[in-house]
């Protein structure tokens, strides 16, 4: 069973190791991330947020519904965490 | 070759932790381990993702000399991403609920079948007689 499992977590890395020939080189100032939106980001955010810090303004401000769904997850989290460790009291 | 190695080395580091994670959960038998494989491959993610947000010379997200001046044209080039960093803060809270989650259900499969080993949950399931359908 173990040896199933070590197969097949080495040809999973082989196939991801061949796929990265096609991603961007490390520290590529072109890559696609580094276009589009996210320089309006850094080139926007003093007069648009007044906060020099780019990460703050982009996860408050620019961002702000993605961080609502970040506390409903902790909340639907929490909740369900109550929900399974109950303990039943026996009826008798 | 060497080229291809050097500007690629980042991403195959991170495929190394990932596939450690994957072989956790897949490969162990106890259930705390199985969790811990997954918290492994969930990090492996993130770090991958923020490796993806580096510039060559680029220095930290944060505008500099902004108190005191007016509007001043700001070069994106000179600064790292910060979208990746963003997106990957939202990851690792997911991550800790999901973490917190599979830790609650491992408790009350102890509590139910007083053994958190794989194969013996398996074998008291199949002798049982009472399952909920």
């Amino acid at each position: 069973m173990k040896i199933l499992a070590f197969i097949s977590v080495v040809i999973t890395g082989i196939i991801l190791v061949y796929a990265t020939q096609d991603m961007p080189d490390w520290g590529d100032p072109n890559s696609p991330a580094s276009r589009h939106v996210s320089p309006r980001y850094l080139e926007k955010t003093l007069e648009e947020t007044a906060t020099p810090n780019a990460v703050t303004s982009v996860l408050a401000d620019y961002r702000g519904y993605d961080t609502l769904g970040e506390t409903t997850v902790i909340f639907t989290a929490g909740l369900s965490c109550i929900l399974i460790l109950r303990r039943r009291k026996q009826r008798h | 070759m060497f080229d291809l190695i050097l500007s690629k080395y980042n991403y195959w580091i991170y495929i190394v932790m990932m596939m450690i994670g994957f072989y956790a959960m897949i490969g162990k038998r106890n259930l705390v381990k199985k969790i811990i494989g997954i918290n492994i491959f969930q990090t492996a993610i993130i770090l991958f993702f923020v490796s993806t947000a580096a510039k060559k010379g680029g220095t930290l997200p944060i505008i500099e000399h902004a108190h005191g001046h007016g509007a001043h044209s700001v070069n994106a080039a000179t600064y790292i991403n910060p979208l990746p960093h963003v997106l990957m803060l939202t990851a690792i809270v997911v991550m800790v609920s999901t973490l917190g989650v599979a830790l609650a259900i491992a408790i009350q499969i102890y509590r139910r079948y007083n053994t958190l080993e794989e194969d013996e949950i398996l074998e008291q399931r199949k002798w049982s007689h009472n399952l909920p359908r």
